[in-house]
């Protein structure tokens, strides 16, 4: 269990907790904006807020663009 | 590359986004706030930090229960000018049997971090009840019933029970007692002995005569014994100028 | 039958949400009258009338309980309410859990509010509530949890529409905040006093580590929330980039916790904590602006809406208020300029500009998309909207230009030396220079509050016209049915 002293030092966390904290970040990124499909389908969830609108509703409802 | 991970597991599971989310928003927090409760450099050693007196104490409550911390602050920033204005900036150890800690975020009235012995105890009496009497541009409300409403001292021995609850050391046994005389010297241990409550903090406004009413213990009585004693504990001159650096 | 798809109770529990809706209007006028009244204490002290019950330090709190957990509080109930049983198309998963917890949380903030008056408070701010209401806040908190994750899990959608996480993350982030800020021992059972568990540096920490993310949290993530659903479907557009909001959700989750330490710059607080807080303040604009420009551009193409539809209007100036105090405020967390401004007005000018620019001015366009669909009819007067933005935007330039001048006339009086080097002037001397700028930030506050107690009439009417227009129509349908 010597290892586990390896993490009660800052020095050696912090630059630890960095690499983790970065490598997560361009994780998501590269996954969000990785590959043209997947791309296309996460677009596609913009439209939720409209599924649930009937014709007749008062107010607004999405533009025909 | 068979990449199998997919963002979809935690778009369309929402027990492992609230787990994901949780440990997210978790971090920043451990790390900061964690370490404070560990690191003995958090809090220096310095001589003369007390608990409060049974009097002073109620007098702290009356203090919070006014909100006066959200116009004054009671923490000295390291700076030429607030030295200059208000004193020694304030250290950690000052605040450490604060419960609640009193730095305030806003100075609408002057830091009250030092305040104690600046003035007279008559001058706190009048400025309490009309503060425009004695400074013209003050916008501070008056607080005529501090000094018409009576001390409830029946549950001072409660408050300092449960201030000892967290941490306090106001001693209940003798093994206690004798603890904080070691540590604080007999004067004070004898203020901070919860059994004597009642009798100290009656004694100390019976003597001390804060509102400069005999006739009864008022609620001015403890405040302003509270007010006194702010930033008097730490004897400075004791200490070298950059003594305290080393903790910041 | 488009007409009753909506307010006909199968599909949806719209009830809940118009019961919240109202209430948030009520205790916006409430609040924000409170509000002004402080805010005119300080200019003219006399206000106070030697009485505790209406002083300052006494008042203040209840101003801002009401607006953040009343105002703001009840129109977030009513708007993920809203907005989680559209984007999942199902009904909530309890009507009665629903119903708790606009009990719940309509007792914590009268009750929270008359014990500040009667001087009952923890002092630590925003979390003034004494331990009994800590608890039942818990509980209502903890209701709200499940009913909203098991409303989610009943859902017909197999993805999560992303409004819906910035919700999650704000009643996580609350829960946890909340609990750990509130730990106290109680005097005795049946008092209401109660002291802090921790004391002096770690109870500032914590302290601040609750108060900047109630800002964080309850006040950005779950508007961010409101502006994903509730600007796309007023501008008629889906939102401009979806995978922009799926990084901006992440950052700005993980980041805000660590920034709560800036409020404590160059105080007792180690040096360390407050210089990470810094860094994280300044990358804390790149989320927030990702954010900013998601919303905006989700109007791009369309600009003219800004002209033609005052309730766009409110939604864009939101966002602009958010770009600006999300950048004011990685400023004002630079140790150099926290030094001036830390302790001045400064500071309540940047809170304003984010509390009434971003927060209100988002509630009231969300609140004029929903409410007349709720009531299944037209907003009673266009007219009343455009009065209304106008008082409101009128309302917080005057608030926080006076802030400004204050705040920084103050940092720079405090620290002017005459030639010998002492201090040149005296405390009460800067008290005495504010007084122009506190009466300037009363009379915009008044503006402000003039534009949301329209707002509550024009709801008022529209209400009313709603049920009009439904009871005739039920009529109708009666008669037909009887005829036939």
């Amino acid at each position: 269990m010597e290892w586990l002293l390896w993490f009660s030092k800052p020095e050696n966390t912090k630059p630890l907790a960095l690499i983790i904290f970065f490598f997560t970040f361009v994780g998501i990124v590269a996954y969000v904006y990785g590959s043209k499909k997947r791309s296309e389908k996460l677009e596609s969830y913009r439209d939720i807020p409209f599924l649930d609108e009937t014709p007749g509703e008062k107010g607004d409802t999405k533009d025909t663009q | 590359m068979n990449f199998n991970f997919k963002h979809e597991w935690i778009e369309t599971n929402i027990g492992l986004m609230a787990v994901l989310t949780m440990l997210a928003i978790s971090v920043g927090g451990l790390v900061e706030i964690a370490p404070l409760f560990f690191i003995d450099k958090t809090i220096e050693k310095v001589e003369g930090v007390r608990p409060y007196t049974p009097l002073e104490q109620r007098g702290r409550d009356i203090y919070t229960r006014e909100g006066c911390y959200l116009c004054h602050s009671q923490m000295i920033r390291p700076f030429r000018d607030e030295k200059l204005r208000y004193g020694h900036y304030s250290l950690a150890a000052e605040s450490q049997y604060d419960h609640p800690f009193q730095w305030g975020s806003k100075r609408t009235g002057p830091d009250l971090a030092r305040v104690g012995a600046k003035y007279s105890n008559e001058w706190h009496v009048q400025h309490l009840v009309a503060p425009r009497s004695m400074v013209p541009e003050s916008v501070m409300p008056n607080y005529p019933w501090l000094l018409s409403t009576p001390l409830d001292i029946s549950d001072t021995a409660a408050r300092m029970k449960a201030l000892r609850k967290v941490g306090v050391p106001y001693s209940l046994t003798q093994a206690e007692f004798d603890a904080n005389v070691v540590k604080f010297g007999e004067t004070v241990a004898r203020q901070l002995h919860i059994p004597d409550a009642q009798k100290n903090l009656l004694e100390q406004a019976n003597f001390g005569n804060y509102d400069g009413d005999r006739s009864g213990i008022s609620e001015l009585d403890a405040l302003i014994a509270y007010l006194q004693v702010l930033g008097t504990m730490v004897d400075f001159s004791k200490y070298t100028d950059d003594a305290f650096v080393k903790y910041r | 039958m488009a007409v009753t798809s909506y307010s006909g109770a199968e599909q949806y529990n719209f009830d809940i949400v118009k019961k919240f809706a109202v209430m948030s209007l009520v205790w916006a006028v409430v609040g924000m009258f409170v509000g002004v009244y402080i805010a005119s204490e300080l200019a003219w002290p006399f206000l106070n009338f030697d009485s505790p019950y209406f002083s300052f330090g006494r008042f203040r709190p209840v101003h801002t309980t009401s607006v953040i957990f009343g105002f703001g509080g009840s129109a977030l109930f009513a708007t993920s309410y809203y907005v989680v049983q559209r984007t999942c198309q199902t009904r909530l998963m309890s009507d009665g859990m629903a119903s708790f917890t606009f009990w719940g949380w309509m007792a914590i903030i009268v009750l929270a509010d008359i014990s500040y008056v009667l001087g009952y408070t923890q002092a630590r701010e925003y979390a003034e509530m004494e331990w009994p209401i800590d608890l039942l806040i818990e509980v209502v908190w903890v209701a709200y949890l499940i009913l909203f994750v098991g409303t989610i899990m009943r859902r017909k959608q197999p993805h999560i529409y992303v409004a819906n996480w910035f919700y999650l993350a704000f009643i996580l982030a609350t829960a946890l905040l909340h609990t750990f800020n509130n730990l106290a021992m109680p005097i005795d059972l049946l008092s209401m006093k109660s002291y802090s568990l921790f004391s002096g540096v770690q109870d500032a920490m914590t302290q601040w580590w609750y108060g900047h993310n109630a800002v964080g949290f309850f006040l950005t993530a779950a508007f961010l929330g409101m502006m994903y659903y509730f600007v796309p479907k007023q501008a008629g557009r889906p939102i401009y980039s979806y995978r922009l909001s799926i990084v901006h959700f992440w950052a700005l989750g993980f980041m805000y916790m660590w920034v709560g330490a800036h409020h404590l710059h160059w105080t007792a607080l180690p040096d360390w904590t407050s210089s990470l807080a810094a860094a994280f303040s300044i990358l804390l604009l790149m989320p927030s602006w990702g954010g900013m420009i998601n919303g905006i551009m989700t109007l791009s193409g369309a600009w003219d809406k800004l002209r033609t539809d005052p309730i766009m209007r409110f939604m864009i100036v939101a966002l602009s208020f958010y770009g600006m105090s999300t950048f004011e405020g990685p400023m004002m967390s630079l140790k150099e300029v926290n030094a001036l401004s830390h302790y001045t007005d400064w500071t309540i000018g940047h809170v304003h500009s984010g509390a009434l620019g971003w927060v209100a001015m988002i509630t009231f366009g969300s609140l004029y998309h929903m409410m007349p669909k709720l009531w299944d009819t037209k907003i009673y007067s266009q007219k009343l909207i455009e009065w209304h933005f106008w008082l409101a935007t009128v309302g917080i330039i005057l608030y926080i230009v006076a802030m400004w001048i204050s705040g920084i006339t103050q940092g720079l009086m405090w620290r002017t030396f005459d030639e010998f080097g002492n201090l040149k002037f005296s405390f009460a001397e800067s008290v005495a220079a504010m007084m122009p700028f506190y009466a300037m930030r009363a009379i915009g506050g008044m503006f402000f509050l003039a534009g949301t107690v329209l707002m509550t009439f024009n709801m008022f009417m529209t209400i009313r016209q709603g049920k009009r227009e439904n009871a005739i129509l039920e009529a109708k349908l009666t008669a037909k049915l009887a005829n036939a």
